[in-house]
């Protein structure tokens, strides 16, 4: 006689393709972010570890959003949290709470950038380099990164529920 | 209990994940081709004063290169800094970097001796007068008036911008005589001049500008491109303080 376990296999077992996708999209997620940050550390040939912060505090500033005290604490930080991002995501560690965070830091950045293309400033975006002009083309490219960020998070929330209701 | 979704939610992050990969790669592929490179203006036409043969008195001074970078320039040669800024004088983000900016960093750089200043033309085609406002203030440059005139574009651009008297702005700021001298002066070298802001423009070119004002600063032989668009004074100093510590 079939047990109840026996007959709920062939169902509740998980199928590889949709733990292969989401691998694939949070690679490529992390790639962008460690992507990003290199573009912060390096740029004009050279890298510059120590001088950094003053080129992307400029950046940030043109925004016009922050007082300086919290630009500069920003530049100082942003590309190394981008790095930590990147390298959780590519490692897949704590992907629920990674892919949150990086959802809602992605949803500030296209925020910000939103609010000084309808201001009308005509700034570099910041977000891959000193030299990237703020345009639709940078505005659509963050969001498509943003609903890649959110379909990570809903889809490691999703399978942590499943598997949680096939082992329970 | 209905089965979860997984199996469309993976769809869903593979097609989402084709769409940021093109993205990003379209982003890589527009860093790389940035030489959106302003196509160098033809002369601009309708207020182009005639050549006319030079007055003695209207000669070059014999230290006059026109557009060379000293007229131009302000500051010492010999400072640690060099700041060069491609700026065109009709630009709102030019002169708003000029007088929250640059006015404080020529008082308080270049009149000591830490940075030598180089303005450099970009006249934008977008903005009617601004290659008039840069034949006149190449021409003031050349009679030894850049920082007079540049000033007084940048205080009166508002006035200028909407009615187009240029003269009129800069006339404020310097004597009749001196005025006379500078459009003589433009007229007699009108060619050397033109050819001068298009010099400017094709270095801007060859640096991938594409706004205004982009700012480059040197020192130690090593030129950093800063964020275009201007820069806040107390984060410039900052970088500048640090360049003067090294």
């Amino acid at each position: 006689m079939a047990t109840s376990s026996d007959r709920s296999e062939p169902s509740s077992r998980p199928r590889a393709w949709p733990r292969v996708l989401l691998a694939v999209g949070r690679i490529a997620l992390g790639l962008i972010f460690l992507f990003a940050a290199y573009s912060k550390l390096y740029f004009g040939g050279a890298w510059h570890m120590r001088d950094y912060h003053f080129f992307f505090a400029m950046a940030i500033d043109s925004y016009k959003m922050l007082p300086l005290s919290i630009v500069e604490w920003m530049a100082r930080i942003l590309p190394w949290f981008e790095l930590l991002l990147g390298v959780l995501l590519i490692a897949g560690a704590g992907l629920r709470w990674v892919g949150s965070i990086t959802s809602a830091l992605l949803l500030v950045f296209i925020g910000a950038m939103a609010r000084a293309k309808i201001l009308g400033l005509e700034i570099n975006c910041g977000c891959f380099g000193n030299n990237e002009k703020l345009g639709t083309v940078t505005l659509i490219r963050d969001s498509s990164l943003l609903v890649l960020a959110l379909a990570v998070t809903i889809g490691a929330f999703l399978i942590k529920r499943r598997r949680v209701t096939v082992s329970s | 209990m209905k089965p979860l979704p997984i199996s469309r939610i993976g769809i869903f992050l593979f097609v989402v994940a084709i769409v940021s990969m093109t993205g990003a790669l379209s982003h890589a592929q527009t860093n790389t081709s940035k030489n959106a490179v302003p196509k160098a203006a033809a002369t601009p036409g309708s207020t182009k004063p005639a050549a006319t043969k030079t007055p003695a008195s209207l000669a070059k001074p014999a230290s006059a290169v026109t557009g060379s970078m000293d007229a131009k320039a302000l500051g010492s040669k010999t400072a640690p800094i060099t700041i060069e800024v491609f700026e065109d004088f009709q630009c709102p983000a030019c002169r708003n970097f000029y007088e929250t900016s640059l006015k404080q960093v020529i008082d308080n750089y270049v009149t000591p001796g830490k940075v030598y200043l180089i303005h450099r033309d970009f006249p934008l085609d977008m903005h009617p007068y601004s290659h008039q406002a840069a034949r006149l203030a190449n021409a003031a440059a050349d009679l030894g008036q850049f920082e007079t005139v540049e000033r007084a574009l940048f205080d009166n651009q508002d006035k200028w911008s909407a009615n187009g008297k240029i003269e009129e702005a800069i006339a404020s700021t310097v004597s009749a005589a001196q005025m006379k001298k500078i459009l003589d002066y433009q007229a007699a070298h009108i060619n050397d001049i033109n050819a001068s802001i298009e010099r400017d423009r094709a270095m801007g070119a060859q640096r991938n500008v594409s706004q205004t004002p982009s700012i480059y600063v040197t020192s130690r032989g090593k030129t950093e491109a800063l964020p275009g668009g201007g820069v806040d004074y107390k984060l410039l100093k900052q970088y500048l303080d640090y360049l003067l510590r090294q």
